[in-house]
């Protein structure tokens, strides 16, 4: 009786290859299959069931599927412009502070700590229309004699959740920017002010250049961040009222697990993943070409 | 005594025993062992802890195997069904969960008398069926809405002749839905108070609608569950809630409110008139939890067009297992857990009961406090209107597609013959997917 011998590089990887099948490439598969089937968690029995791509082509039919992907397309394009230009501003202001830069740093990691859940019910209460804090400061100043429906207006509503976003991870950007500025040479920047460059052109020609692998790398991290944004919006609209804020993941999450229809979420989801693929690609290419630019090889 | 209920458990598969509705005899169920599956929490624990005296009295013991809230236990009877685990016999349950089980549950009728079943309040006893399988018997745990209101409105002369000069009526705690809506608008002050309220998203907002549709004549499904609220009746139920908005008697974020919500919102004063649950009826009282405490009023629900009083409604009951192998025993300690002694345990701590005779006698416990008083003679007229959620195993999954059009309409993104025609082609093509039709 022979032994069954396997390569050794084989049984040295076989427990890696054991765990990330079984946490990764199963589930994948298996939400892949199910996609594939009118599977409930209700009613298990329903896994078996071949349907085709029938989820598919409910979900790339359904109006209200293309709102949301419109609405997580326009929220991860705004809120990624303007955490990056305040984040930019930010950096900008710290990396001139030079006494108490360290505590400075600190304090603008503050919103980072906190769980998106807790942000989300924070502004939650600042925007709600009765008792919030904008709505009772506004009117105690004498600016507003109404209720502002901050939550519930259609644009009013988009608003206060880019708001929360920008609110909580604008200091993403300014923290791997004030990496990028720290790793600015000084040659360059000394050579501009010898050639009499004006601090906007210094900024414009020298600075930025070198800043935009870390920019790209923020928008990049940011982008899958925010393509999957569900907490802040779930506590805060929960993608409502009348689909107003309704964003991929809520309509996916609520489609998922309470309506207990596991396998047009599944559909739902891979369709979206295209979403946050195009997106890494796209500043995946950006960072490589602002590497090559720098002659730091693409 | 013994002998004549064992006779009467013979006959119980002919359809009448008499057991459940006398005291038990001892030893009557030696040796039998029943596993049970009971809704968790302290506020339970004072019933549970009358197990043992049912099982002195029978000899049969308990084993409770699961304690979990609703929503947990809906998980496990559901994975139980699917794995055909079902050697425990008793449950708890609710009316707005039992029908998702229809085959869970065996029929109780057969094992206890008219008389017995007559003693829960009748529109209770109803919301414990699902077609004429009587699936729970309800327990002391029962919620429905009634209508609070702040009582210095109406005492008030000018409000009372200003109303009468405008609205051609005299100003008194609404009788019907219109009337609560002249008021409510009447007593709006924008933005620091509001004439009402509403629950504006969720199953909470569809709940109200579905009531409303009720209440004006209408349904929300026909008999073969396809919607049927895109009528006249749910034009008329869903105006109700679109009119109140576009007048501004309700707060702006109103389709983004749930209960808490609505109860702090009332609490705080700003707000006239409240259709609420029971369980709320304390807080808005307490000195401490609520502005409006001292100036509450509660009374029944008012009534829609069709002279029909809105009623959604749901309970806590227990059931037995169709797979039961003592279904005589279990129906025994089903029936001891929620009878008049249960009931009125139950109920002394504040939840409202199911049968009759334990309601007459938490309003006379309470006869020395006029609040209390008042709130258990509305909630008592407001259980008698009371009616369950649709019980469709769909029902959530219907909610869903439902409330994001009820809210569109309120929010005039559509009209409100729109927004019904959308919502019922959404419930219509749900309800195929899911083979219902």
């Amino acid at each position: 009786m022979s032994r069954l011998k396997l390569p050794q590089w084989f049984v040295l990887l076989l427990p890696a290859i054991i765990i990330l099948s079984a946490v990764v490439l199963i589930p994948l598969l298996l939400s892949l299959y199910s996609s594939f089937t009118p599977y409930r968690l209700t009613r298990p029995e329903t896994l078996y069931k071949w349907i085709g791509t029938f989820n598919y082509e409910k979900a790339i039919t359904n109006a209200n599927f293309w709102a949301a992907f419109g609405r997580t397309v326009l929220l991860l394009t705004i809120a990624l412009n303007v955490e990056m230009l305040l984040g930019l501003g930010l950096a900008l202001l710290v990396n001139r502070v030079t006494w108490g830069q360290r505590g400075l740093r600190t304090l603008m990691m503050f919103p980072m700590m906190f769980s998106p859940v807790l942000v989300g019910f924070q502004f939650k209460f600042i925007f709600n229309d009765n008792v919030g804090l904008v709505n009772n400061a506004l009117q105690s100043l004498g600016f507003s004699d109404v209720a502002i429906p901050w939550l519930v207006d259609a644009n009013l509503a988009m608003f206060s959740i880019i708001f929360a976003e920008v609110w909580t991870s604008t200091s993403v950007f300014a923290i791997l920017i004030l990496a990028g500025l720290f790793a600015i040479p000084r040659d360059p920047l000394e050579a501009a002010k010898v050639d009499g460059c004006t601090p906007w052109q210094t900024f414009r020609h020298i600075t930025l250049p070198y800043l935009m692998p870390f920019i790209y790398i923020a928008l990049a991290i940011r982008s899958l961040d925010v393509a999957r944004a569900y907490d802040i919006v779930q506590i805060m609209t929960n993608g409502g009222p009348a689909r107003r804020t309704e964003l991929i993941w809520t309509m996916i999450g609520r489609t998922g697990y309470v309506d207990a229809k596991m396998g047009y979420a599944n559909a739902m989801g891979y369709i979206s993943i295209f979403l946050a693929i195009f997106f890494t690609i796209y500043f995946f290419k950006k960072l490589n070409a602002a590497r090559t630019e720098l002659g730091m090889g693409g | 005594m013994r002998l004549s209920v064992q006779m009467a458990l013979k006959g119980a598969t002919a359809g009448a025993a008499l057991f459940a509705a006398l005291p038990v005899s001892a030893g009557e169920f030696d040796g039998i062992t029943l596993q049970a599956k009971l809704i968790g929490g302290q506020q339970y624990e004072a019933l549970y802890a009358r197990i043992a005296e049912w099982e002195a009295d029978t000899g049969a013991t308990v084993e409770v195997i699961s304690k979990k809230n609703h929503f947990e236990l809906d998980k496990e009877f559901k994975s139980d069904l699917a794995a055909g685990t079902l050697g425990w016999c008793v449950g708890s349950n609710h009316s707005s969960f039992a029908s998702q089980y229809p085959s869970l549950y065996t029929d109780l009728t057969p094992y206890l008398t008219p008389e017995f079943i007559a003693e829960y309040v009748p529109s209770n006893v109803a919301a414990s069926k699902i077609g004429d399988a009587l699936v729970m018997l309800p327990r002391a745990q029962f919620d429905v809405s009634a209508l609070y209101y702040l009582k210095s409105l109406y005492e008030d002369e000018g409000n009372q002749s200003a109303f009468k000069a405008e609205y051609g009526y005299d100003l008194a705690p609404p009788d019907t839905w219109d009337q609560y809506k002249d008021q409510a608008i009447f007593f709006t002050d924008a933005p620091n108070f509001y004439g009402t309220q509403y629950a504006g998203k969720d199953e909470a907002i569809v709940g109200r609608f579905y009531e409303m549709v009720i209440a004006e004549g209408g349904q929300l499904f026909n008999d073969d569950w396809s919607p049927a609220f895109n009528s006249d009746a749910g034009k008329r139920a869903l105006s109700w809630f679109v009119d109140l908005y576009k007048a501004g008697a309700v707060p702006p974020g109103t389709t983004s409110y749930l209960w808490d919500d609505l109860g702090q919102g009332f609490a705080s004063g700003t707000i006239a008139l409240n259709l609420d649950w029971p369980g709320w009826a304390g807080f808005f009282n307490g000195e401490d939890s609520s502005k409006a405490a001292g100036d509450v009023g509660v009374i029944v629900q008012p009534q829609g067009s069709a002279g029909i009083r809105t009623g959604w409604s749901g309970h806590h009951g227990f059931s037995v297992t169709e797979s039961c192998d003592h279904k005589d025993a279990a129906a025994s300690l089903v029936a001891f857990l929620t009878n008049e002694d249960s009931q009125k345990l139950e109920s002394s701590a504040g939840p409202l009961p199911t049968r009759t005779a334990v309601w007459d006698h938490v309003v006379e416990q309470s006869s020395s406090d006029p609040y209390r008083s008042e709130v258990l003679v509305a909630f008592q007229q407001a259980a008698t209107h009371a009616f369950p959620a649709p019980q469709t195993p769909y029902w959530i999954e219907a909610t869903n597609v439902i409330f994001p059009e009820l809210q569109a309409a309120i929010l005039g993104d559509k009209t409100v013959d729109e927004a019904l025609e959308t919502a019922a082609e959404a419930v219509d093509e749900m309800m195929q997917e899911n083979g219902v039709y």
